[in-house]
């Protein structure tokens, strides 16, 4: 792991900007402690001078000379830094201050000055000039050397400190990183092999709740129902092989009989005919397959509106009687009394129905019943019920006959695709609508099968 | 369920020519075929050729448009998917530009609503791949004669007359009684006379459904019609086109 690695991970990153943030408050800090101190000093000064200026101006003027000049030993020199009497022309008299400060106003005010003396470097004074008897005027100062000491010494406390600090951080960040590299790299791994076709490795997930951790618990959900459905893809790849295998073997061998050259003409039509119609059922299991997929991959309702139950129920009912005539079946619509509106597309509806009639009438013996059903139940779904008498579906096998290519065992010599109700299953999932399988009543040998569909009430349904 | 399928090898059946039967071979109708796919456009061409189409292939949409614009067709059959120009807004172009030769859009298996904007973009009928040639060729047949649709309150085909305001048919006089489907069924067979009619065409036209049932609906429903029409007279006009569909035939 190299240390540019390092230094390039979304962890490194965070620490960097922890460490401007830091150093940023920092900073905010101290200019925000500094200009406080500034103001405060400022007060502070201002009402010394002031007092100052009040005691010194209550002397007796013979006196005041010689108090200011004695100023220069004393204690109050500590607070006020400098002190000095002029004559009403600025002329020198008393005091520490040799010369009137350059654009000094007397004027009870204080004003800051830049003191420029022969002797020394220039300064700031806070400098307050008042008149006292006898037209002179008396001068007070104070430096700001505090401040200057205070501000001085922040400073180089907040170098002292923030240096460390951030060079802490760093190394933090850079640990962190290495660690949080090291988990992304045996993720890596485990993905290497995963594309390397080991289907069955997951991703690293520990005990700990972190992000790192949901993620890799998610992909490893991922992979399991990737796994799973691979598995079905692997099965359903397997029944078509078998489901295509058994009619093409059957066309092979008609074929080979037909070559052979004993048949006459008419057995041989009829040899070619029966071979056209294996064919068309290897094309029929191929057709609904590409259908079904197709329907799988439609995420677009584009072709959604309302449409009335009721009335496509009695269209499939006038479209199947003639055919449940002929298999002498009583194909019967308890009709709604009403509109039963759904939400959905009209032709994948039809082919819903279509299926389920079909496979009704497929599974129901001569002189039974078959029962078509659409209403709005109490919760204000749309629901259809089709009911059977024939051999119903065990409860074991009802969620298998959804799959594709099922087929009871019990039904293996009726013909068909195997996939019609793997189909109705794809176009309710689209719809949202739940499909039950239950008896139809209570009948030893023939419970008869209730294909019930509900559909989401029309709000919910609306997308 | 052999509607759509490619099971185009059985050319053998006695299929009505192009056109009004008998017209001879100079009056060959003309079709556009524009298709990308040099397979197919091979396959369908020889196809039609067989049948007694003139054909006219082009590769792509620009060709296509430059053909249909320079020579008059009695029909076109467009691929939706085409390199250069999509095939929809080539019929779009075309219909902008008053070339009204009816149209059979052409398209790999594909969602339901595809269907409906086909035939929005000016589209007269569309089939979807894979197709039988048989189910090709009726549907052109059918695009290009266009159903006697007039306004006539009476159908006549051969000793069959069809009341649409009374709802009553009779044959050679004797009343037949039907119910309103299979009344339904039986215009639309006299409507287009002489002409094959796949099953996946009656149930989408008749039915106006547009699933392949599992079952051999059509056949029952046109034997239960049967029955009724052709049954008592003994002289059928209802017949099986093997491997396509029907015919109502009028005799000769």
């Amino acid at each position: 792991m190299q240390l540019g690695e390092v230094l390039r991970t979304a962890t490194f990153r965070l620490t960097l900007a922890v460490v401007v943030a830091m150093i940023g408050t920092a900073a905010l800090q101290f200019s925000v402690g500094y200009s406080q101190t500034k103001a405060f000093e400022f007060r502070r000064t201002d009402a010394l001078l002031h007092r100052e200026a009040a005691l010194l101006a209550q002397e007796a003027p013979q006196d005041l000379a010689h108090k200011v000049s004695e100023r220069a030993t004393d204690d109050l020199r500590v607070v006020i830094n400098q002190a000095a009497l002029f004559d009403s022309a600025h002329h020198y008299v008393a005091g520490d201050l040799r010369a009137w400060p350059e654009g000094l106003a007397v004027d009870g005010r204080v004003h800051e000055l830049t003191v420029r003396p022969n002797e020394d470097e220039p300064y700031v004074l806070r400098v307050l000039a008042v008149p006292v008897a006898g037209g002179r005027v008396l001068v007070l100062g104070r430096g700001l050397h505090m401040l200057a000491e205070w501000r001085l010494m922040m400073r180089h406390s907040l170098l002292v400190s923030i240096v460390p600090t951030v060079l802490f951080a760093l190394l933090c960040g850079i640990i962190l990183s290495h660690r949080a590299l090291g988990r992304v790299g045996r993720m890596h791994e485990a993905i290497d092999r995963i594309m390397d076709g080991d289907l069955h490795e997951r991703l690293p997930a520990g005990r700990q709740r972190d992000e790192m951790q949901r993620l890799a618990g998610s992909v490893n959900r991922m992979l399991d129902r990737l796994e799973h459905l691979m598995g079905e893809i692997r099965d359903v790849g397997n029944d078509i092989a078998h489901d295509l295998r058994t009619p093409l073997a059957r066309v092979r061998a008609r074929l080979d009989r037909a070559q052979a050259g004993t048949l006459s003409a008419d057995d041989l039509r009829t040899v070619i005919a029966r071979a056209i119609d294996d064919l068309d059922q290897c094309f029929s299991v191929i057709t609904a397959l590409l259908r079904i997929g197709e329907i799988e991959n439609a995420r677009r309702r584009v072709g959604f509106s309302l449409v009335d139950l009721n009335e496509i129920a009695a269209d499939i009912v006038d479209l199947y009687e003639p055919i449940a005539e002929t298999r002498q079946i009583r194909l019967e619509l308890l009709a709604a009394s009403g509109p039963v509106p759904v939400h959905g597309d009209r032709d994948l509806l039809i082919e819903v129905l279509a299926n389920l009639i079909d496979n009704a009438l497929k599974f129901t013996d001569e002189g039974g019943d078959v029962t078509l059903a659409a209403f709005t139940d109490s919760q204000g779904s749309a629901r259809l019920e089709i009911a059977d008498t024939g051999i119903g579906i065990m409860p074991q096998e009802r969620q298998a006959v959804m799959n594709r290519f099922y087929r009871s065992d019990k039904s293996r010599h009726v013909p068909g695709s195997g996939l019609g109700l793997s189909l109705v299953s794809a176009i309710l999932r689209l719809h949202n609508a739940q499909l039950t399988i239950s008896n139809a009543r209570q009948h030893e040998e023939r419970p008869g099968a209730l294909f019930g569909v509900t559909f989401p009430p029309p709000a919910q349904a609306v997308f | 369920m052999p509607d759509r399928t490619m099971n185009a090898t059985s050319t053998s059946e006695p299929f009505s020519s192009p056109g009004e039967a008998g017209p001879g071979r100079e009056a060959r109708p003309r079709v556009l075929l524009v298709e990308d796919d040099g397979k197919i456009a091979q396959e369908v061409a020889e196809e039609l050729e067989s049948r007694g189409f003139a054909v006219r292939h082009a590769e792509t949409g620009p060709a296509g448009l430059a053909a249909a614009l320079a020579e008059t067709f009695d029909v076109m059959v467009v691929d939706r998917m085409l390199p250069e120009l999509d095939g929809l807004t080539l019929i779009e172009t075309l219909r902008g530009r008053q070339v009204s030769s009816p149209v059979l859009v052409l398209s790999a298996l594909s969602a339901v609503d595809d269907r409906v904007s086909g035939l929005k973009a000016g589209g007269d009928d569309y089939l979807t791949k894979p197709f039988a040639m048989e189910e090709l060729a009726a549907r052109l047949e059918a695009l290009m004669r266009r159903p006697n649709n007039t306004r006539e309150t009476m159908l006549h085909v051969g000793p069959l007359s069809m009341d649409l305001i009374e709802r009553t048919v009779t044959r050679d006089g004797q009343p037949i009684d039907l119910l309103p489907r299979e009344f339904r069924l039986l215009e639309y067979l006299m409507r287009r006379p002489n002409q094959v009619l796949t099953r996946t065409m009656l149930l989408e036209d008749v039915w106006n459904y547009r699933f392949i049932p599992q079952t051999n609906l059509v056949d029952v429903h046109i034997g239960k019609l049967r029955r009724k029409i052709d049954d008592p007279a003994g002289v059928p006009l209802i017949h099986s086109i093997r491997g396509t569909g029907f015919m109502l035939r009028v005799p000769e």
